[in-house]
């Protein structure tokens, strides 16, 4: 019995801790890797980020899925919400199913926990579980006013009287639906609201049903869509390398303009930028401590704290002409007197992506490994096969 | 021990339980997957009844006393006379009535599903990705005209339809192997930070 004979009877319980082990060592020994982005993945981050500062527009995410597709679908909707926190994007939030509740709840709180001044009501709007059964009436009412469609919010507040909703009255502004779904994502929104209010859709899906969404997207009928871990590892580089970058003098928080709107922070996408070399300092997922400026950068960073000179000063090192501030060094107390704003604001400095933004991308180091382990199995299985065959042919 | 990892450590305990499959059918197996439905069945009752029968009926019939609303309840407590042997045949009304969303769905569906598919797949094959699928749409469109035996030269375009069917399902595989394999990472990661990493 030669080896492909050997492989064809082996026990498949081996088969599954090869398996584990190809999952959990990546897991355990994180490395650096970059997920090149999809024209799908781009399209929808574009067509959100247009949309940054302005108060007469809003995104609506659908969680149409419960517990047993968070794996993939979880990240890209904390990514996404963590998108419209970033750049000041007004999102309303829905599911058709009583499951999908807490999930809504769970992705908020997992990305306000870093954005304090984010309001519910002002900045989001949660309208919680609404009977799948009421979803073409839902669906069709948001078409011409939303707050009389969802009458009151997942806390009972009445939804015209929320401050996220002026501006916002129908599909016109809320011109932008997100449906996130483990089997028929879009369908219904598609058959409704598409044709009649020409409302734009973006899915994401599992990529088990990646496949049954594509001939949308060659027909335009969706804008843009995130397939399973791949599509949310993509998503979360993007909001990296452009909802999240700052300049270290840029201020903390959006100014407002006199129409209304607030000045977008981070910047804008571009293709070159995705291209420069300089972005991978920007999207390392192993821990980053060091918070590096040149001179100039350095004095425009504290010209934003001029009562806490002093302590910055106390923390910096000088190294090959460039100032760098270790955040592991900073003391309690002196995080204490810093203040959460100019600490939180240091720490963005150091490029570190907190571990729940960048969890598809740690999984993705993982899916690599284990696609070219069932590969080298599909082409040993193959190999054995063919000599078994053979073999029989030869023996009749 | 904080809720959060007490949480987290039930968590682990049935994530466990459900691997031990892999090794071979046992007792705790069973036990987790039936408290599984259990659980999801108990979840989403009592959800529906707080989120759905409490604003739906019980308010705006015995608060706000919108009386008409009595009717669709009536029609829908039909449902539950599947249960009964003598009655059951009411239940088929309530089923008639929500056909109405089908009906409602024909038209803007056709538009959805069809015609705009179907408009997309006459644009000018200005390069060679709409060439491929101009080739594709005709070819597997034909591979299920059962009125002309597939031989000859007209069988053998139509197995070009079979080869783009089977990329397709090559494709599909991949990408259920993708998915499969995301759940897993997605078990291990919450047993390597959310269990491990909080207790070690």
């Amino acid at each position: 019995m030669n080896i492909f004979e050997r492989i064809q009877k082996l026990d498949r319980r081996w088969i599954y801790i090869v398996v584990a082990l190809a999952i959990i060592l990546p897991l355990a020994i994180p490395f650096n890797s970059d997920d090149v982005t999809s024209p799908p993945t781009e399209n929808l981050y574009q067509f959100i980020d247009a949309m940054a500062g302005r108060q007469d527009r809003a995104v609506l995410m659908s969680f149409y899925h419960d517990a047993s597709t968070m794996p993939e679908l979880f990240p890209m909707e904390v990514a996404i919400i963590r998108h419209c926190f970033e750049r000041n994007i007004k999102v309303f939030m829905l599911t058709w199913f009583p499951q999908g509740a807490p999930i809504i709840d769970y992705a908020i709180n997992t990305v306000k926990e870093e954005y304090p001044n984010i309001k519910s009501g002002v900045d989001y709007c949660n309208f919680g579980y609404i009977p799948a059964a009421l979803a073409l009436p839902t669906i069709l009412g948001m078409g011409d006013n939303i707050a009389t469609a969802v009458k009151t919010d997942a806390e009972g507040r009445k939804v015209e009287n929320l401050e996220i909703i002026k501006g916002v009255t129908n599909y016109s502004e809320m011109n932008l639906v997100v449906e996130f779904s483990g089997s028929s994502a879009g369908g219904t929104w598609l058959f409704y609201a598409r044709p009649k209010f020409g409302l734009n859709i973006a899915v994401g899906v599992t990529a088990v049903m990646a496949a049954d969404e594509y001939p949308y997207l060659q027909s335009g009928q969706m804008i843009g869509m995130l397939a399973g871990l791949k599509g949310a590892a993509e998503y979360e580089k993007l909001v990296d390398v452009f909802a999240a970058y700052r300049e270290p003098g840029d201020p903390t928080e959006a100014p407002r303009m006199e129409n209304g709107n607030r000045k977008a922070l981070g910047r804008s996408f571009s293709s070159d930028i995705l291209r420069e070399e300089s972005i991978k300092e920007l999207i390392n997922i192993t821990t980053q401590t060091t918070a590096s400026f040149s001179p100039t950068e350095y004095q425009e960073f504290i010209a934003k704290y001029p009562d806490k000179t002093a302590i910055f000063d106390n923390l910096k090192l000088e190294k090959d002409g460039k100032i760098e501030i270790d955040v592991t060094k900073i003391s309690d107390a002196e995080a204490e007197e810093l203040g959460h704003t100019a600490h939180a604001d240091l720490k963005r400095m150091t490029h570190n992506i907190i571990y729940k933004f960048k969890v598809a991308r740690i999984g993705m180091n993982a899916q690599s490994v284990a696609h070219i382990m069932i590969i080298v199995f599909i082409i040993l299985g193959n190999i054995g096969y063919f000599i078994q065959k053979a073999r029989q042919a030869k023996q009749q | 021990m904080t809720f959060e990892l007490f949480s987290n450590l039930v968590g682990a305990f049935f994530t466990l339980a459900i691997f031990s499959f892999l090794y071979k059918d046992n007792p705790l197996y069973q036990m987790s997957e039936q408290l599984l439905v259990g659980i999801s069945l108990g979840y989403g009752l009592v959800y529906s009844y707080e989120r759905v029968f409490i604003p739906y009926l019980w308010q705006p019939i015995f608060l706000k006393h919108q009386w008409p609303l009595i009717v669709p309840a009536i029609l829908g407590m039909f449902y539950l006379l599947r249960f009964t042997r003598k009655f059951s045949w009411l239940s088929r009304y309530p089923i008639a009535f929500s056909m109405m969303s089908v009906g409602a769905s024909v038209a803007l569906a056709m538009h959805s599903l069809i015609l705009v598919q179907m408009r997309q797949a006459m644009i000018p094959i200005e390069n060679f990705n709409l060439f491929l699928i101009f080739i594709g749409t005709i070819t597997v469109l034909l591979y299920f005209f059962f009125s002309k035996a597939h031989t000859g030269v007209y069988g053998k375009f139509v197995s070009v339809g079979k080869w783009y069917m089977m990329v397709g399902f090559g494709a599909s595989f991949g990408l259920t192997v993708m998915a499969r394999i995301s759940l897993l990472i997605g078990r291990i990661q919450f047993l390597v930070n959310d269990v491990f990493g909080k207790l070690f």
